[in-house]
């Protein structure tokens, strides 16, 4: 399964802004992806809830997954997102 | 728990007109208690025009912006409940979990936060509480995860 592995780039962590961000992206992608960290269980990447409860922080290495048509570019751009910082557009 | 969450933020029986006034009335709860400095406020109001706090499950968390991190007196909570409800951008919101944190420490509370969540009876729970005992026994797990 096509997978990524990327390490959190947000100063805050995958928390309130730069996690409604990714879970906003990733909602929006064709195909159903999956985020964990470590060896836990996979949550949807659409869900706030789960990706909240992942409590990653900046630098910690988070594994994307996703399988199907579209899969490598949603990984793509999802993984590009996270290596951002996505606090920086902050007022 | 009684550190993060003062008993006197725990607020069961409020009435919003919109969600700018819910999130005003979080921020005077964290101030009230001494959390927060009143200008903390402001920048909840900030955050929640950048981008909605609402994580699903009815609930909100109203934060400030990294700006107002130098307002927070000490890392705390509030629990605000609408009956009611209160409209926040389409979605409906029962309980507001505000959070005034100066540090990192609000990715571990908020982890927990959406851990209890995701378990709906917890969630219903939460939604349903009419007594402060109620709130601080579902939250307590937050400060134990974060201890």
């Amino acid at each position: 399964m096509p997978t990524r592995t990327v390490a959190v780039g947000s100063a805050s962590g995958l928390h309130a802004r730069p996690a409604k961000l990714f879970v906003e992206a990733a909602a929006a992608a064709p195909v159903k992806v999956t985020i964990r960290v470590g060896d836990r269980k996979p949550v949807p990447a659409k869900s706030m809830l789960g990706v909240l409860a992942l409590g990653a922080k900046q630098g910690t290495e988070v594994i994307l997954e996703a399988d199907g048509d579209g899969a490598e570019e949603a990984l793509n751009g999802l993984a590009a997102l996270l290596a951002r910082d996505l606090d920086a557009s902050d007022a | 728990m009684s550190d993060l969450l003062d008993r006197r933020a725990i607020l069961l029986n409020q009435e919003a007109a919109n969600k700018e006034d819910a999130v005003r009335q979080c921020g005077a709860a964290l101030v009230e208690i001494g959390a927060a400095e009143p200008g903390y406020v402001s920048t909840m109001l900030d955050r929640e025009k950048s981008i909605s706090t609402y994580v699903g499950e009815g609930v909100a968390i109203p934060h400030g912006t990294l700006d107002g991190k130098a307002l927070v007196k000490r890392d705390a909570l509030a629990v605000l409940r609408f009956p009611g409800g209160v409209d926040w951008d389409g979605e409906q919101v029962t309980v507001c979990v505000a959070i005034a944190a100066a540090g990192d420490g609000h990715i571990e509370l908020l982890s927990a936060l959406a851990e209890i969540l995701l378990d709906e009876d917890e969630a219903l729970a939460l939604r349903s509480a009419t007594d402060a005992d109620t709130v601080i026994r579902l939250l307590g797990k937050i400060e134990e995860g974060t201890a």
